[in-house]
């Protein structure tokens, strides 16, 4: 059974339909790949995910529970799934230590001393305990992004979602996210990562999700998609966003 | 008589002085916490509640106020005692201009860090109080300063309630030694001393708890 199961989602704010009918499943250890042009409803489908978005109508199933029904526990859920945003969104007033440990301390409820060494086991897991006493402006963007990554792996979650991960970051930085990406998946973390860079997908992933206009229009090979696919827009996309990486 | 002996004579109201200016600045930053926090928190049905107590308080005279609570309240059946009319006076408007403050400070904290803290499944208050009011504090200390300034500077009002502060000492020094202008030039002194050591507390805290890249420094 798949850890996430999306059914029909739809997603409409006010006449505009962002999410018009998507099904997709996350297996537990997958990591999967959804891209699109911006605006297309890649951010609004993992929102829905933890409902920070509503979504209008449809099913989501995390570890089986239908997190639309009645008595789901909104909290609990999203402590289940690590997200790590865009522009990262460290708190500015923390260290890059207190970044990590505020979930644990909060949430978790644990003593000081037990949040502190979880959260360093997880800075040193993405070697920043180096860099433990510094605030989010004396860091680098790769380094904020690593700091994101361990406060969300701190609370054990059963899956991360990244949302353009490398949007933020200098083209330079790609390989380096895809191999760091890479290697929590060996380690078995599961991932889902929503993203136009297809430098960064082609590392990362065989097949890839493509959404266009809140529809998922493809799942296939890049390869596949660029080549292949018999819908122009598809093989546009994926062509040209090709020759810019 | 000498400047420093009529200083020293005035000295005896510096405690009163001191304490109202801390009672009113403690319950300014309580009501104005309370009041920004609770339209942070989205209460729909509470904002036009705390709309109004900030534009009646901003709007009415410290002096009047006080008199309403000293002098009028006990023709109802309550008595109030000097000092806690101050901070019913005072003290609730500085509340409602400090609310002003936060509510700008608040909206400086970044929309992203609200929405990743809901998205690691913090509740409302546990986000108030981890993440927007840390960063507003700080964010919030010239405005801060300026009205824990204009509490010390309306604390004089506390002597028409009976409250023996440097101004109620200088009044009294005044009518037996007739140097007015030597007095209330030490007063001035004073209340600059006083001033600077408030100055230099909150600068202190300030600098104790500065964040790189937030605030004002």
């Amino acid at each position: 059974m798949a850890l996430i199961q999306i059914r029909n989602l739809v997603k409409r704010f006010g006449t505009h339909t962002v999410l018009d009918g998507v099904n997709l499943n996350l297996q537990k250890g997958e990591m999967k790949v959804v891209m699109g042009p911006s605006g297309c409803g890649k951010s609004t489908l993992l929102r829905c995910i933890n409902r920070l978005v509503e979504p209008t109508s449809g099913t989501i199933l995390v570890r089986d529970q239908d997190i639309m029904g009645p008595g789901v526990d909104v909290r609990a859920l999203r402590q289940s799934i690590g997200f790590v945003f865009q522009q990262f969104a460290l708190y500015r007033h923390l260290t890059v230590l207190g970044n990590v440990m505020l979930g644990l301390r909060k949430l978790r409820g644990m003593s000081r001393a037990e949040a502190e060494a979880q959260a360093l086991f997880q800075l040193n897991h993405l070697e920043m305990a180096d860099h433990r006493d510094k605030y989010p402006s004396q860091i680098s963007g790769g380094q904020k992004q690593r700091v994101a990554i361990a406060r969300a792996l701190a609370m054990d979650p059963a899956v991360v979602v990244f949302d353009e991960p490398t949007s933020a970051l200098d083209p330079v930085m790609v390989r380096e996210v895809a191999e760091l990406f890479n290697r929590l998946n060996r380690e078995g973390v599961t991932l889902l990562c929503v993203t136009h860079d297809l430098a960064l997908a082609s590392q990362i992933a065989n097949r890839v999700i493509f959404l266009d206009q809140g529809v998922i229009r493809a799942d296939d090979t890049l390869e596949n998609l660029a080549k292949h696919h018999p819908n122009d827009q598809v093989r546009a996309f994926f062509g040209q966003n090709k020759g810019q990486s | 008589m000498n400047f420093f002996e009529i200083v020293a004579q005035l000295a005896q109201g510096l405690v009163s002085t001191v304490v109202v200016t801390l009672v009113c600045s403690g319950t300014g930053m309580a009501v104005g916490l309370t009041v920004a926090g609770l339209r942070r928190m989205g209460y729909a049905h509470l904002v036009p509640f705390l709309d109004g107590f900030t534009y009646i308080f901003r709007g009415v005279p410290v002096l009047v106020l006080l008199f309403l609570v000293y002098f009028g309240l006990p023709s109802v059946g309550i008595k109030v005692g000097p000092l806690l009319a101050m901070a019913l006076s005072l003290g609730l408007i500085a509340g409602a201009y400090l609310a002003e403050v936060f509510r700008g400070a608040l909206d400086s904290v970044e929309a992203s860090e609200i929405l990743a803290a809901e998205a690691m499944g913090m509740g409302r208050l546990q986000i108030l109080t981890s993440i927007e009011f840390p960063q507003m504090l700080r964010l919030a200390v010239p405005g801060m300063i300026n009205e824990f300034t204009s509490i010390l500077k309306y604390s004089p009002f506390a002597y028409t309630v009976g409250i023996a502060e440097i101004t109620k000492q200088a009044m009294t020094l005044t009518a037996t030694t007739l140097r007015g202008i030597e007095i209330y030039l030490a007063v001035g002194v004073l209340y600059f001393l006083i001033y600077r050591i408030l100055l230099a507390g909150v600068h202190f805290l300030e600098k104790r708890y500065q964040v790189p890249g937030l605030g004002t420094s």
